[in-house]
C-alpha cells in the first residue's frame, strides 16, 4: 500500500461499522424447548400410567388413540398446508397424553379421534401453531366431544353412542381387589367387598334393626362421588347435611358425607373419572415435579386450588330440612363444625378435575400470562370458576371449562398485569405517561 | 464494618463463573507481538490524523497521531517503525469498526507495566488544575463503550453528579483483569479514584466490588480509609454488574427510561481508568496499553497480559485453529471480526466457542425472559412487538430501559435473538423518535393505544 509521507485528514477514511454484536450473548443456558416438552410430557404419563392401572387395558387404548391420531392430524396439517411445523409433532404428541387424561376410559374410539382432531385443528393449528395459541388444545378437543356426543348421539343407529357416554355416572372404576383385571362391566365382584359404604348404617327405628340399604353396591354401581356432593348446592338435597350430626332422630336420612367413598380411595384414584383425573397422589407428584423443574410456577397451582377451596367453603349448600322442606346454609365450612366443613371441602376439591386442571392444563405455557402475578390472578379467577361451575352447573367438565374461559383472559391479563419497569414511573402504564 | 453490604434487584440469573485458569495469574507483560496495528479512533469517533510518516522510526511513547473533533491523541504503546497506515477492526461498545490505524513493525521490548513514581502533587491541586492534567493526559475510559476521559469528566461536570460510583465488579464468566489489577494496583486505583473525584467536583465516591472477591484486596482497604471512600461489596448475580443495575442495587435510584446514570446526578467509571487516571496524573506515565484476559479452551496460554494497544486479537488468543474469538465477555461480547486489534474497550479476548444458538423457533411464552431480566420488562411481548414490526406499542412496554445485559437471550428455551430484536426496538424507537416526532401527539390523542 502506497501512501504519502504525512497522511492529511482528508485521505483518511471515517470509522464503518463492520460488525455489530448481533450473536451476544454469546452463552446460551442449555434447555431447549424440546426439553421442556419432553418433560411435560414424561410428567403427564405419570397419572396415564395410574389410569392404566385404574382402569385396566382400554385406558391404555383410548390414550395410544389419542396421541397417534394428534401425532397423524399434526404432520397430515402440515403436510397440506406447507406451513414450517416447529416443535409441532411433540408438542401435538403431549396435547395427546394431555387430552388422553380428560377422556373417561369408555369413550369409543371415534370420539377420541373426533376430540384430537378437534385439539389439533382448532384448538392450536388455526392460530398458527405452538406458541400462538389461546386455549389449551387438548381441552378444546375434550370441550368439543362434550358438547358433541349428546348432539350425535341420536343421529347414530341405536346402541352405537349413548346420549351420556362421556357424562361420570357410566364411567367405570375398578375396585382396590380387582386392579388391572380390564373391561369394567365384567368384572366380579368380590364377596367381601361392600363398595363405599362399608361404615355406614343405620338403625331402623320402626323395625329396630340396623341396615346397611346400599349394600352390595360396588363402586361401579355407585354415583360420581362429586354427583353426590352436587346434590346439596344444586338444590335437591338427598340428605339433610355433610355430617350424620344428628343421629339420634329417628329416621333421619343418612348425610352427605358418609356416603361418599372413604378419603383414602378419593387419594388413591379408585373413584370414577377421567383417565388421569382420579388418582390425587399421582397428579400432585407430576405437579411437583415440573414445578421443581421450573417449568410450573406455584403460584399458579396453588392460587387455584386455594380459590377452589375458598369458595367451597363460603359458597351456600342446600339442606334438607324437615318435612320436605330445603333450607339454605351459607359457609359450609363451619356450619357444622371446622372438621365436618374442611372434610367436605376436601371431598370437592378431589371429586372433580380439579386437581388434574390445576396442575397440569392450567399451567400449560402458551395459554396462562406470562407474569407471575398474571398467573396468580388466572389461578384465582380459573379456581372461583371451576368451583361454581361444579357447585351449581350441571356440566362434565366444570374445571375444564373454566380453564378455557380464563385461557380467553390470558392477553387481557398481560396487558393488564405488567409489573413497573425499571426507571419508569409507578403505574406508568396507566396514567399514559410515555417516559 | 470492612465492607457493607447492600440489597438486591429482580430477576438476574447465575452465571458460571469460569474464572479459575485466569484468577491468580499476575498481571505480565505480552508476548510474541511481532506487529502492533494502533487504532486511530479508539473511540469511534473522528479519526485521529498522523503526524508521522511512512518508514518514520517512532520511540515508545512518541505521538504518532493529532486528534481533531473531541477525538485523543494517539501515542505509540512500544518503539518501533511505522510501516503503513492500514485499517483495523476496534470494538466500540457493541459493534465493531473498521478505522485507520497505524503499523508498526520491529517492536521493542514489550514492557510490564512500570513502577509508579509520584511526580505531581496531585493532593494539592484544585479540582481544574487536575482537570486540566486530565486533558493533557489525553487518556481515554476503558469502559466497553470508551470515551475520552475529558468528555466523560465534562458529562459528570455537566450533569452536576453528587456520587461517583467504581463498576469494579467483573460479572461475565472468564473476566479477571481488573480483578488483578484491583489485587496488584489497589491502592493506585483508588488513589484515581480520588483523582477523578477531585476533578469532578464529586463528594460521595463509592467502590462497589464483588462479595466473594473482597479478601484478596487489601490495598483497597486502607487506600479507601484514607481518601473516605465508601466500600460495598454486592453478590455475584448477573447483571449486577451492569450500571442501571448496580446504581439501583447502591442508591435505591433509577436510571429513567432511555436516561443515562448523569439524569440522575451519578457518574459510573472503572476500575482500570482509575489505574490509568492515577498514572498519567501522578506519575506522568501514560500507559498506552490495558490488562487484557486471554482465556478459553483454545488458548495456549491464558493469563492477564498487559497489552498495548493494537495488538491483534487472534495473536493475543493464541488459539491453535481458526475458531472464533471473543472479544470482551461472553454474555455483552461479540465475536471478533477480521483483524480485529485490542483496543480500551478490550478487556478481554477469549478462544472460546460460543454456544450454538440453534434454530430459533417460536416463543411458547414461558416467561423465563420476563422472570429474569433486570429490567422488569415482558420481553416476550416485545419480541411479539419486533415481529409484527410495532414500535410505538414496544415504546410503550418501556423498551428503552433495557439494559443490554443478554441475560433474555441466554436463557430462551426457544433461542430467540432476544437481546438483539430489543435493542433493535431501542435504536429504532430513538430514529422513529426523531423522524415522526409528530407521531407522538397522534398516539397521545388516541388514548395511547
Ligand atoms: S424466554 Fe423465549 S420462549 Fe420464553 S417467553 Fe421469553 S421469548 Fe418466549
Ligand atoms: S430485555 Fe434487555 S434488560 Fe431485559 S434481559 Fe433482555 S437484554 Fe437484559
Amino acid at each position: 500500500m502506497k501512501s504519502p509521507a504525512v497522511t492529511t485528514a482528508q485521505s483518511l477514511p471515517d470509522p464503518q461499522v463492520l460488525s455489530a454484536a448481533d450473536q451476544s450473548p454469546l452463552l446460551r443456558a442449555p434447555e431447549k424447548v424440546h426439553h421442556i416438552l419432553s418433560v411435560t410430557i414424561a410428567a403427564a404419563c405419570l397419572p396415564l400410567l395410574a389410569g392404566i392401572v385404574l382402569f385396566g387395558w382400554q385406558a391404555a387404548l383410548v390414550a395410544m388413540l389419542s396421541i397417534t391420531a394428534c401425532g397423524l392430524t399434526e404432520w397430515l396439517y402440515f403436510r397440506v398446508t406447507h406451513t414450517p411445523a416447529m416443535l409441532g409433532r411433540t408438542h401435538a404428541y403431549l396435547t395427546g397424553v394431555l387430552l388422553a387424561l380428560t377422556l373417561p376410559p369408555t369413550t369409543p374410539w371415534f370420539i377420541v379421534i373426533i376430540a384430537a382432531v378437534f385439539a389439533i385443528l382448532v384448538g392450536k393449528a388455526i392460530f398458527g401453531g405452538v406458541g400462538h395459541f389461546l386455549w389449551q388444545p387438548a381441552l378444546v378437543g375434550r370441550f368439543a366431544v362434550a358438547v358433541i356426543v349428546p348432539a350425535l348421539a341420536p343421529l347414530l343407529p341405536a346402541g352405537t353412542l349413548s346420549p351420556d357416554a362421556l357424562s361420570p355416572e357410566k364411567w367405570g372404576v375398578l375396585t382396590p381387589q380387582a386392579l388391572l383385571l380390564g373391561n369394567v362391566e365384567n368384572t366380579a365382584k368380590p364377596e367381601n367387598y361392600q363398595g363405599w359404604q362399608h361404615d355406614y348404617k343405620y338403625k331402623n327405628a320402626k323395625t329396630g334393626r340396623t341396615v346397611n340399604p346400599l349394600e352390595g353396591k360396588d363402586a361401579y354401581a355407585l354415583e360420581h362421588p362429586a354427583d353426590t356432593l352436587a346434590g346439596l348446592s344444586r338444590g335437591q338435597p338427598r340428605y339433610s347435611s355433610l355430617a350424620r350430626v344428628r343421629t339420634d332422630l329417628p329416621n333421619r336420612p343418612p348425610a352427605a358425607l358418609t356416603s361418599m367413598p372413604p378419603m383414602w380411595d378419593m387419594f388413591i384414584g379408585a373413584r370414577p373419572g377421567g383417565l388421569g383425573e382420579t388418582c390425587a397422589v399421582i397428579i400432585i407428584i407430576a405437579g411437583l415435579y415440573l414445578i421443581y423443574r421450573n417449568y410450573v410456577k406455584w403460584q399458579l397451582p396453588f392460587a387455584f386450588l386455594a380459590s377452589a377451596m375458598i369458595v367451597a367453603a363460603v359458597a351456600p349448600v342446600h339442606f334438607a330440612g324437615p318435612n320436605k322442606s330445603v333450607e339454605i346454609v351459607f359457609f359450609p365450612l363451619l356450619s357444622e363444625g371446622f372438621e365436618v366443613g374442611y372434610t367436605y371441602v376436601n371431598y370437592q376439591v378431589l371429586s372433580g378435575s380439579m386437581l388434574l386442571a390445576a396442575f397440569l392444563l392450567a399451567t400449560e405455557m402458551t395459554s396462562c400470562p406470562v407474569t407471575t402475578g398474571g398467573q396468580i390472578i388466572f389461578g384465582i379467577g380459573g379456581g372461583a370458576a371451576a368451583m361454581l361451575l361444579t357447585l351449581y352447573l350441571d356440566t362434565p367438565i366444570p374445571a375444564y371449562i373454566a380453564v378455557l374461559g380464563m385461557n380467553t383472559f390470558t392477553p387481557t391479563i398481560d396487558a393488564i398485569w405488567r409489573p413497573r419497569v425499571f426507571g419508569q414511573r409507578h403505574l406508568a402504564w396507566l396514567l399514559k405517561s410515555r417516559r | 464494618m470492612l465492607f457493607q453490604r447492600f440489597g438486591k434487584f429482580d430477576g438476574g440469573i447465575d452465571l458460571p463463573e469460569e474464572k479459575e485458569a485466569t484468577i491468580d495469574e499476575p498481571i505480565r507483560p505480552a508476548e510474541g507481538l511481532s506487529s502492533l496495528r494502533v487504532p486511530l479512533s479508539p473511540c469511534g469517533g473522528a479519526v485521529a490524523v498522523p503526524t508521522v510518516g511512512v518508514g518514520t522510526q517512532v520511540a515508545a511513547g512518541q505521538q504518532i497521531a493529532a486528534g481533531r473533533d473531541g477525538g485523543v491523541d494517539i501515542f505509540t504503546p512500544l518503539a518501533g517503525t511505522v510501516k503503513s497506515i492500514t485499517t483495523a477492526a476496534v470494538a466500540v461498545g457493541r459493534e465493531q469498526l473498521t478505522a485507520p490505524a497505524v503499523e508498526l513493525t520491529d517492536l521493542g521490548h514489550s514492557p510490564p507495566i512500570p513502577e509508579g513514581q509520584t511526580v505531581f502533587a496531585w493532593t494539592d491541586a484544585d479540582s481544574d488544575a487536575l482537570a486540566e492534567r486530565i486533558a493533557e493526559g489525553q487518556l481515554t475510559t476503558l469502559r466497553a463503550k470508551p470515551q475520552p476521559l475529558v468528555q466523560w469528566l465534562a458529562d459528570a461536570r455537566a450533569a452536576g453528579c453528587d456520587h461517583l460510583i467504581v463498576n469494579a465488579i467483573q460479572g461475565q464468566p472468564f473476566v479477571t483483569a481488573d480483578h488483578r489489577l484491583l489485587v496488584e494496583h489497589g491502592a493506585d486505583i483508588v488513589a484515581g479514584l480520588a483523582i477523578l473525584a477531585k476533578a469532578a467536583g464529586i463528594p460521595t465516591v463509592t467502590i462497589a466490588v464483588d462479595q466473594q472477591r473482597v479478601s484478596d484486596y487489601p490495598e483497597l482497604l486502607s487506600g479507601t480509609a484514607e481518601y473516605s471512600i465508601n466500600r460495598v461489596a454486592l453478590p455475584r448475580k448477573y447483571p449486577i454488574s451492569v450500571d442501571n443495575i448496580l446504581l439501583e442495587v447502591l442508591t435505591r435510584k433509577e436510571v429513567p427510561c432511555g436516561g443515562k446514570p448523569g439524569d440522575i446526578g451519578i457518574a459510573v467509571i472503572d476500575a482500570a481508568t482509575c489505574f490509568a487516571a492515577y498514572r498519567w496524573v501522578a506519575c506522568s506515565q501514560r500507559l498506552n496499553g490495558r490488562v487484557v484476559t486471554v482465556s478459553g479452551e483454545r488458548t495456549s496460554r491464558p493469563g492477564n497480559w498487559f497489552t498495548p494497544y493494537g495488538a491483534d486479537c487472534r495473536v493475543m488468543a493464541r488459539a491453535d485453529e481458526d475458531g472464533p474469538v471473543i472479544l470482551g465477555g461472553p454474555m455483552i461480547g461479540q465475536v471478533a471480526a477480521d483483524g480485529a486489534v485490542t483496543s480500551p474497550g478490550v478487556d478481554a479476548v477469549l478462544a472460546t466457542d460460543p454456544t450454538p444458538p440453534g434454530t430459533p423457533v417460536q416463543c411458547i411464552r414461558c416467561g423465563w425472559c420476563r422472570d429474569h431480566c433486570p429490567a422488569r420488562l415482558n420481553v416476550a411481548m416485545l419480541n411479539d412487538h419486533y415481529e409484527l414490526g410495532h414500535v410505538s406499542q414496544a415504546e410503550r412496554l418501556g423498551a428503552l430501559s433495557c439494559v443490554e445485559c443478554g441475560v433474555c437471550s441466554y436463557v430462551c428455551p426457544a433461542r430467540l435473538p432476544l437481546t438483539e430484536r430489543v435493542r433493535q426496538l431501542k435504536s429504532s424507537i430513538r430514529r422513529w423518535r426523531q423522524t415522526m416526532p409528530l407521531f407522538q401527539d397522534v398516539a397521545e390523542k388516541q388514548g395511547d393505544a
